[in-house]
């Protein structure tokens, strides 16, 4: 059962889910990092001088605020679909804080992850149809198979950009602009409620994660927000829309994947990508059996600080969240019958 | 300017990502197929269309990768 929201309700729900969120984890992600340093939960930031050691993970308290807004959302608008996005996000943290208390195989994530995408399809809270910027493509049993595939696929992605301070949790904050509009607009706007726990919660984690990190998110945290993104980009009849505005990352994954051609661990790879200097600027690796990463193609044209990097990343990702406004344009224009062929 | 050579490879990615989208929508989706006159060419034809479906994915993917190849090795030879 679903009600009808007036603009008012969604105003008042959406400022209440997103302050609720945000509260939470911007008072709490300092407990967590006396916590964690307290217990010696860290890990090493190479990319400093002095090597400074940083807690991990975040994943925790992202979970803590997000799954408090989204349940006081569900009993004020009664959306089943807040309750699969919401078994979705857990099974992936859950994946993820395994990984982060033990090194697990690369194929680990990936295949746990399918799993991430079950209460989706048993709940049925996807639609039939894919969202092809032209029209929409009726493909009621492909479409199942394509969500087991999705999950994974954007988990792993926002997994393997969170390489620098503060990038996966900015990189969210760019991309879940468009695709917010985007689940407005071919969804409906409980999606665009069921997102705003996610983005303000990121906004909030991400003044202890950006450069210089107070605190890594881990696997838990990456794993969280990609599955998070994903389950919401399929909810809202969004999934193109969310893949374009990921392109630079999908970009780094699949850039990673081809060069390497088997899914491993970033801590299996002999080759590294790129090397600091002892500036510590970084510089991209001449080796040709190095994985070509994002990163290494930003410092294929010499090197740049940690900073500099980050900056660069996050261009590209308006960049892409540019072009995934233009899709939605032009997916809003022929779903209008604005424009034809 | 620096992003240049990336802004271009992403903006070639959306191209090809509108591309294939025209082609589903346009080519692949209004096939239809008659093998046998009856109705199991329904089930045939949408086996047909998922296929030209996944494989026009898979040649976007290799075209990606080769596009990917290409710039990394001329922009590092360069500097």
């Amino acid at each position: 059962m679903t009600y009808l929201l007036s603009p008012l309700d969604i105003a008042f729900y959406g400022i209440l889910v997103s302050a609720i969120s945000f509260l939470i984890i911007f008072f709490m992600t300092p407990y967590l990092i006396k916590y964690l340093n307290k217990k010696g939960r860290v890990v090493v930031d190479y990319h400093k001088p002095g090597k400074p050691n940083v807690p991990r993970p975040a994943g925790p308290v992202l979970l803590i605020g997000i799954v408090i807004s989204e349940i006081l959302l569900y009993f004020l608008i009664l959306d089943v679909k807040i309750i699969s996005v919401l078994l979705t996000t857990i099974i992936a943290f859950i994946v993820g804080y395994i990984d982060d208390m033990k090194t697990m195989p690369g194929w680990f994530k990936p295949a746990a992850l399918i799993l991430a995408a079950v209460p989706i399809i048993i709940i049925g809270s996807h639609g039939n149809y894919l969202g092809l910027i032209f029209d929409n493509a009726f493909i009621p049993i492909l479409y199942i198979l394509l969500i087991l595939f999705i999950i994974p696929i954007v988990g792993n992605t926002i997994n393997s950009i969170d390489v620098f301070n503060g990038v996966a949790t900015g990189f969210i904050i760019i991309t879940m602009i468009p695709l917010l509009v985007s689940v407005t607009v071919f969804g409906n706007t409980n999606v665009l409620l069921m997102g705003l726990p996610l983005l303000f919660g990121s906004i909030a984690l991400y003044q202890y994660h950006k450069f210089p990190s107070k605190i890594f998110l881990g696997d838990s945290g990456t794993l969280l927000l990609g599955s998070m993104y994903a389950s919401l980009s399929i909810v809202g009849n969004s999934e193109i829309i969310g893949l374009i505005a990921l392109l630079p990352a999908v970009m780094n994954s699949f850039l990673f994947l081809s060069s390497v051609k088997k899914i491993v661990e970033h801590r299996e790879v002999k080759t590294r990508p790129v090397t600091i200097c002892s500036d510590f600027r970084l510089v991209a690796s001449k080796d040709k059996s190095a994985p070509a990463t994002l990163v290494r193609l930003i410092l294929a044209k010499g090197p740049l600080s940690e900073q500099e990097i980050i900056v660069r990343i996050f261009i590209l990702a308006i960049f892409s969240s540019i072009l995934a406004f233009i899709s939605i344009a032009i997916q809003y224009s022929f779903m209008m019958g604005k424009i034809s062929l | 300017m620096r992003l240049f050579g990336l802004f271009m490879l992403i903006f070639i990615m959306w191209i090809m990502i509108l591309v294939v989208s025209y082609f589903l929508i346009f080519i692949i989706g209004p096939l239809h197929i008659n093998v046998f006159y009856n109705s199991t060419d329904r089930l045939i034809s949408s086996i047909i269309k998922a296929s030209l479906a996944i494989g026009l994915v898979v040649v976007l993917i290799l075209l990606l990768g080769t596009l990917k190849t290409k710039y990394l090795q001329k922009t590092l030879k360069r500097n």
